[in-house]
């Protein structure tokens, strides 16, 4: 299966926690800075040990570096990665290195992690430091966040361990999207829409097109299913974007929380993936327990966090929309969910609504389902006077519009499509991502893992270096990308390559590349060449 | 306490360019004669400066006298410059001295040290190939004829100075704009405001010692200095600052110390082993730290080199204060861990930052090997010789070196010397003279060697190293004998022609493919006439060569070829130093061991490294050049340096056992008598 790649860490091996550095400022009162740590169970002298030595480096390298302060502490057996989510907001994951090999990891690797489990946590909730300013206590968002950051580590779990992404994962690429292209020469193509931010995306996935017409006409109908309102669509097929009509920021999030909690893999939890992203299918034969607080489905209740809670109104229902099983099928093909409020406007409303970052929109979120086919609906908060009355209408108008071509649809790429290995170039092991767009594509993760340890750990290490001069490249604030191109021989004779050119990168492993320089960079060049419109070639 | 070495300074500090501003030293006294080299790229900028102020008393002398006065603090100058004395007193018989007993008879030792002021690491100053050398030995060493160099760095850079690498032509359209450029780990706002005169007020002529003493954490300009190393001790005391006064300083120590300790303490496992720090990385800064028993080093940059690169800098850094004090430091520290040791390392300032100069432009430091200045074969076994004479009558180490050059070297049985060693060494003996104790940290870290060290001409110097501690009459006849020698020999004539020359140029890179025979294999700095030179003006080598480094595996020596024009700047040579360090470091990464090849393109070049058993290639060409040339090109490189490898590298001379052994390995495997194992494929 390829994903029990991971190292297996334990628990308490993985330290995450998340502080207000303007919270606490006397001294006594420290505690109030924490506003999660997992493990909770860590003695509260040990979480303020963590904060202490964050917070005290994100200060000394001020000194120096006033405008980009720490962002990983290297030490013999720990790794701290540091991600400011907010101003003065931090999120620190303390990562152990143990003596095996396995614990090679990439850093920015880890951090992706730090930045996803925020950004979604901020287009369900909205901002902490918000949060924090409705309710300066800080239980609400203490509560908040330990439910959801505990069901978000969830999926890294396995028995009672933790597995993060390490040198086995080096060609993958968290926080991006994949997009289902049929056709290999297919190349995703952005529509600007005349006069609208809306960005398409949109698979060509024949020459004639007319699957492409299927699908904006598809869209169209989509947009209007709230009369004179836009709505926003998202369209997935299994865990692959087949179009959005979303920014790519917002896309990423509700595509990673559909391929998460919602796509036809994540309701069958047993179906086994072939999404390279998906992690930690092990999670879902798991019992819950060991990490998640409460294991009852419907345990939507408050969940304190112990010692770093200070005592207050506890009376908030916590909305849990990573927690397992949130979704299931219902008859109409509409996903349902249960109870879903959490302020209340929308009290004892089971339409969940997400915050747009974009445009600062609050929409309902809508999802149906047919087969393999994943269409979820955005409607407009504002539009809706009634939930009770104007979204069942919504949802007839798209019944009644829709489900025709979302038939036609279904069954063309069903037919279309060449199965989990679809992506697959034989000889070639590759990650591909545009980072413009946040996309990305890569080699099934099955073939990944016919790559030697060597190879990987070497890529790993390459991708690292890519990362720094990355890095660097964007405190320059040039606005010129990183033109770069690495081929390495490793010791084992693998070839391990990394060009960055305007904007996107390419990383591959060839294992049974013949010897030389000029064979791996024309292998290089004829992958680009075929799969990335030559974006790779110097000429 | 450990030997605490007067300090004499060097008149290295004063402009004497004749016709500006030209005054002896008041601390050399008569002793001193100026010697001129070409060292400081900002003693070009004085030199140039249309209207360099002739006035002895102006503000900027001042200045450095001020400074030179307070780096003198610990010396007493009239005992110090007292150089009659003659061979220091005899401290202690037998191999390893210890450091408490050597601390206990300190007062009876006068060792010599004469401190070479030279160019601080922020000047980048160049390393030009135009040396015109003035030396007059002092009067000083009475009837001894011991000669107290006091060499002036100060170049005279004259416009008809022999030089064949093109490179002092550029100097004087560049230095002006370069300035600020070649101090790339300084800070260019600061030093902005400074040039509105055209002269760079602290800068125009470089200062003794330390620089920046007025500084401290609080002052912005220290913060925003390039790169800072520290040395601390586990207590948080400072030691070393690079920038900035330690005493003022010792705030930021202990938060330095604090965060050793925080995460040795916050961290431990099972067992209470502590944690140790390695790295803190905040957007272009990297905070590398170093523990080394009751010794921290700290180094906190934003210059981009890779972490591995960093590490080993601090590595070199604590080598170099244990050559000055050997390990045995750190019984002090045991005894009293508060201990304060900033009083035995004090007027090493120099030393410290000589060696953190040569950090940016010195592949020896990181590619642990040295260099050889290239010499005709014959030439070199003749210096060879005469050394192995005085190596069998009790001198463990007899090195004769050029600036960082070896030219020839040879120890006793058994003794073997690391590159790390020699380069820590020779930046010990450029920066200070003296016959003096020290220890050689890869050979035996708790010993004191004795270093006797003169210099035969401005660049070219012997170190004779020895076990015991009243060899210096004995030493000196030795010296008197080799000098004598090499007079004879031309060898030190040869070495002074090679240093004009200069070693292997890319354009001189056989564009022919045809096998050479032995006959036709021209030597170096001999350029073939029909190659015209002029054809690649400006674009260095074929097929777009700018630079190559080869390091030879089994000899522990490496060659780098001259720099060309694309790269002729300190800015430039500069960033190439540093791209070499970074694909050095990407290529040695620890775990699977060394990867075999790597091509890799950026904005600014097309690096080739190239990594086999018996040696690695670094190629650096135009970012646009063709790959298949590039690898054609590297392989002639390879080939090349094979034809001439006689004259690049010092062959089989030695009597090491381990390094014979590996010679022999060396041609038995290929009995062409080649260091080249293959060829680079296409």
């Amino acid at each position: 299966m390829g994903l029990s790649s991971a190292a297996t860490i334990p628990s308490d091996a993985v330290k995450l926690c998340v502080f207000d550095r303007t919270r606490g400022q006397r001294e006594g009162e420290e505690v109030e800075k924490i506003l999660f740590f997992h493990p909770p169970e860590l003695p509260l002298g040990d979480q303020l040990s963590v904060v202490g030595l964050s917070e005290g480096l994100i200060t000394f390298t001020r000194i120096f570096s006033p405008d980009a302060a720490c962002e990983v502490i290297e030490a013999e057996r720990h790794s701290h990665v540091f991600y400011q989510a907010e101003p003065d907001i931090w999120m620190v994951m303390v990562v152990e290195r143990n003596r095996e090999l396995e614990a090679i990891w990439r850093i920015e690797a880890l951090r992706s992690i730090l930045k996803e489990v925020h950004s979604l946590f901020i287009m369900f909730f909205g901002s902490i430091r918000t949060m924090l300013g409705k309710e300066s206590s800080g239980s609400v968002v203490r509560s908040h966040l330990y439910s959801f950051i505990t069901d978000y580590l969830f999926d890294f779990s396995s028995g009672k361990k933790l597995q993060l992404p390490t040198f086995r994962d080096s060609l993958k690429e968290r926080g991006t999207v994949q997009m289902l292209t049929v056709g290999r020469e297919a190349a995703v193509e952005i529509q600007n829409n005349k006069n609208s931010y809306v960005f398409l995306y949109c698979s060509i996935l024949n020459s004639s097109g007319r699957l492409c017409l299927r699908l904006k006409s598809l869209v169209r109908v989509l947009e209007s299913c709230a009369g004179s309102v836009r709505c926003h669509s998202l369209i997935l097929f299994h865990d692959l974007l087949v179009s959005t009509s979303l920014y790519p920021d917002d896309t990423v999030n509700l595509y990673t929380y559909a391929t998460m909690r919602m796509s036809p893999r994540a309701l069958s939890s047993s179906s086994r993936s072939w999404s390279y992203l998906y992690r930690g299918s092990t999670a879902a034969h798991l019992t819950t327990g060991s990490v998640l607080p409460t294991s009852s489905s419907s345990s939507e209740h408050i969940h304190r966090s112990r010692d770093t809670s200070p005592s207050g109104d506890d009376r908030y229902v916590i909305v849990r929309p990573l927690q397992q099983d949130k979704w299931s099928k219902g008859k109409d093909g509409f996903l349902v969910t249960e109870r879903w409020s959490s302020d209340a406007q929308t009290l004892n409303s089971s339409i969940p609504t997400i915050w747009l970052k974009q445009t600062e929109e609050m929409m309902y979120l809508c999802a149906h389902q047919h087969k393999n086919v994943t269409i979820i609906l955005l409607i407009p908060v504002t539009s809706i006077n009634s939930v009770e009355r104007d979204i069942p209408i919504v949802k007839q108008q798209f019944l009644e519009n829709a489900s025709l071509k979302i038939l036609k649809l279904e069954e063309k790429l069903s037919k279309g499509w060449g199965g989990e290995n679809a992506y697959h170039v034989s000889g070639y092991r590759y990650l591909l991502v545009d980072g413009d767009r946040n996309v990305s594509r890569a080699s099934p993760a099955a073939k990944v893992t016919t790559l030697a340890k060597e190879s990987l750990v070497a890529m790993c290490k390459l991708r690292e270096e890519v990362d720094l001069e990355k890095s660097i490249m964007k405190l320059d604030d040039e606005r010129c990308e990183k033109d770069l191109e690495v081929c390495i021989r490793a010791k084992n004779n693998a070839w391990v390559i990394a060009r960055a050119m305007r904007g996107k990168e390419l990383y591959m492993v060839l294992e049974k590349a013949n010897e030389t320089l000029l064979y791996a960079s024309e292998a290089m060049d004829k992958f680009s060449n075929r799969y990335c419109n030559g974006a790779f070639s110097l000429d | 306490m450990l030997p605490k070495c007067p300090i004499v300074p060097r008149a290295n500090g004063y402009p004497i360019v004749p016709g500006a501003c030209g005054f002896p030293s008041p601390m050399a006294s008569d002793s001193v004669s100026p010697s001129s080299s070409s060292d400081s790229a900002y003693d070009s900028a004085a030199y140039q400066n249309p209207n360099p102020n002739p006035n002895p008393s102006d503000k900027p002398i001042n200045a450095i006298d001020g400074q030179l006065m307070s780096s003198l603090v610990l010396a007493d100058s009239t005992d110090s410059v007292n150089h009659e004395e003659g061979p220091p007193s005899s401290v202690n018989e037998g191999d390893i001295v210890d450091a408490n007993v050597l601390a206990s008879e300190e007062s009876d030792r006068t060792v010599m040290v004469e401190v070479d002021v030279r160019e601080e690491e922020e000047e980048e100053v160049q390393r030009s190939e135009a040396v015109v050398v003035e030396e007059r030995e002092t009067g000083g060493g009475g009837g001894e004829g011991e000669v107290w160099r006091v060499n002036s760095e100060l170049e005279v850079d004259a416009p008809d100075s022999p030089n064949s690498s093109g490179y002092a032509g550029e100097r004087g359209t560049s230095s002006a704009s370069s300035a600020c450029g070649t101090g790339e780990d300084d800070i260019c706002q600061v030093r902005d405001g400074d040039f509105v005169n055209g002269v760079v007020e602290s800068q125009a002529v470089w200062i003794p010692g330390k620089r920046h003493v007025d500084e401290d954490d609080a002052s912005m300009s220290w913060r925003q200095r390039k790169k800072h190393f520290f040395i601390l001790s586990h207590s948080g005391k400072p030691i070393y600052s690079r920038h900035g006064d330690e005493h003022k300083l010792a705030g930021f120590s202990a938060t330095l110390q604090a965060i050793i300790s925080f995460v040795e303490n916050g961290y431990a496992d099972e067992a209470n082993n502590g944690d140790r720090v390695k790295l803190v990385r905040a957007g272009k800064h990297q905070v590398v730290f170093l523990v080394k028993g009751p010794i921290y080093l700290v180094c906190i940059s934003c210059t981009e080199e890779p972490f591995e690169s960093l590490r080993g800098q601090l590595e070199l850094l604590y080598g170099q204060m244990i050559l000055i004090l050997t390990k045995s430091v750190n019984r002090c520290f045991e005894k009293n861990p508060k201990f304060d040791m900033t009083p035995l390392l004090g007027g090493t300032d120099v030393v410290f930052s000589s060696l953190i100069h040569s950090f940016n432009w010195n592949p020896a430091t990181f590619l642990h090997a040295y260099t050889c200045l290239p010499l005709a074969y014959p030439t070199r076994q003749a210096a060879g010789a005469i050394l192995q004479d005085v190596a069998d009558s009790g001198v463990l180490f007899a090195i004769l070196m050029c600036k960082h050059k070896v030219v020839s070297l040879v120890g006793a049985q058994k003794a073997s010397l690391h590159p790390d060693d020699m380069l820590l060494l020779s930046n010990f003996v450029m920066t200070s003279e003296s016959f003096s104790p020290i220890c050689l940290p890869r050979y035996n870290p708790m010993a004191f060697l004795y270093a006797y060290v003169h210099y035969l001409d401005a660049n070219t110097y012997l170190m004779l190293l020895t076990t015991s501690s009243d060899a210096f009459y004995h030493l000196k006849e030795c010296r008197l004998h080799i000098e004598a020698v090499l007079l004879k020999s031309n060898v030190l004539s040869e070495v002074q022609r090679s240093m004009l020359d200069g070693g292997m140029h890319v354009e001189d890179v056989p564009v022919d493919p045809s096998p050479r025979s032995g006959s036709a294999s021209p030597h170096l700095g001999q350029h073939s006439p029909e190659r015209v030179r002029e054809a690649y003006t400006g674009t260095g080598g074929p097929c777009g060569l700018w630079h190559f480094m080869y390091r030879s595996i089994y000899l522990d020596q490496y060659v780098s070829s001259e720099f060309s024009s694309p790269i002729g700047t300190p800015k430039q040579q500069k960033r190439l130093h540093r791209a070499y360090q970074k694909i050095y470091a990407s290529m040695h990464d620890k775990g699977f061991g060394p990867h075999r090849t790597q091509f890799r393109r950026d904005e600014n070049y097309v690096l080739l490294c190239w990594v086999t058993q018996d040696f690695e290639l670094y190629a650096a060409f135009d970012p646009l050049a063709d790959k298949a040339l590039a690898i054609r090109t590297c392989n002639r490189v390879c080939q090349w340096v094979k034809d001439v490898e006689n004259e690049i590298f010092l062959l089989g001379a030695s009597p090491f056992s381990w390094w014979g052994k590996r010679i022999e390995k060396c041609f038995a495997e290929w009995p062409v008598g080649g260091l080249i194992a293959g060829h680079l494929r296409l």
